[in-house]
């Protein structure tokens, strides 16, 4: 659909450029780095992946989705990603939306948002090599916003757990009981 | 006198001093640092200005409080004055105004080559916009 005046844009909400790079192999679209979770803040995103449908004008014409791009994660979700698709044709063809394209999102709270500006100040304290206050912020924006996969989750990596281990699944099951809190449409 | 840290859209830093736990630097240094410049108008940037009265709730004698200022233009911060930094978040309006009035907040990152690309590079065009990660 690349000619249909239709294009993807991907944020990594990462700081793993070479991680990035291999899952961005054979991809034409631009992809960028956002090691200081910028769109986390602006965008009110608080899990990956989140898809948000932007227009000629700039406008949002579907605000944040938890959409995937493959079936990888199917079996877990319970979800395809053709439905997605099928649906973005309409919108790049005929202008039509979905229903849920009107969905108000829910705004981040000074909570949430504390949390996003301790995990920036912990990433930045982390590369400059002050691992006691990396500790001591990533565990702040922990305490502030203890569901958010883009403060809990991505800091595993850069405190030395794995994203995809013991805490992660602790996470989810947390999440999972509070009703999986996302701002966000969560399609069926 | 020590050196701030200012986690803001890019790293900047300015020349400054920690009372109190409170960030205080030159007016002069302000603009540099997070993108304000005070005039006798206000606090302004680009074609937008914020009214701060007299002046006496962002002034620490002939200094600037930094969390002061960033309160003023209702953009949130976190300090940690054993680090010397301050954290400038994002204006909140500009998640309102995506929340509420559907405006898309521009942005401009690097690309895994380095190069510097912003969303309105490509206005015109309707776009997917993919936030996503390794972890």
């Amino acid at each position: 659909m690349a000619d249909d005046g239709f294009m993807v844009i991907a944020v990594a909400i990462d700081e793993a450029v070479d991680e990035v790079r291999v899952l961005a192999d054979g991809i034409t679209y631009p992809v960028l780095m956002d090691p200081n979770h910028i769109l986390t803040e602006t965008y009110a995103i608080s899990n990956v992946p989140a898809v948000v449908w932007i227009d000629e004008q700039g406008r949002i014409a579907r605000p944040n989705a938890n959409e995937f791009g493959s079936d990888m994660f199917s079996e877990f979700t319970g979800r395809t990603c053709q439905g997605h698709f099928d649906q973005i044709r309409a919108w790049v063809h005929d202008d039509v939306v979905p229903d849920d394209a009107d969905s108000e999102i829910a705004d981040l709270d000074e909570d949430e948002i504390a949390a996003r500006l301790h995990f920036r100040l912990a990433a930045h304290l982390r590369r400059a090599g002050n691992e006691e206050g990396a500790v001591r912020h990533f565990d702040a924006a922990a305490e502030l916003a203890p569901l958010d996969f883009t403060v809990v989750r991505a800091a595993m990596p850069l405190r030395g757990e794995s994203p995809f281990g013991e805490e992660f699944f602790k996470l989810l099951e947390e999440y999972q009981a509070a009703g999986s809190p996302f701002h966000g449409i969560t399609p069926a | 006198m020590t050196t701030i840290t200012i986690l803001g859209d890019e790293v900047a830093t300015a020349t400054g001093e920690w009372a109190d736990g409170r960030p205080l630097i030159e007016p002069d240094a302000l603009s540099a640092a997070v993108g304000w410049t005070l005039k006798p108008e206000g606090l302004c940037r680009g074609d937008q200005c914020v009214l701060v009265g007299d002046g006496s709730a962002i002034r620490v004698g002939d200094k600037l409080d930094l969390a002061a200022v960033a309160n003023a233009v209702d953009q949130p911060t976190v300090i940690d004055p054993d680090a010397s930094v301050v954290v400038l978040g994002q204006p909140n309006a500009t998640r309102q105004a995506a929340l509420r009035d559907r405006q898309a907040p521009d942005f401009t990152l690097a690309d895994l080559d380095g190069a510097e690309r912003s969303l309105s590079d490509y206005a015109g065009k309707k776009r997917l916009l993919v936030a996503f990660s390794s972890w």
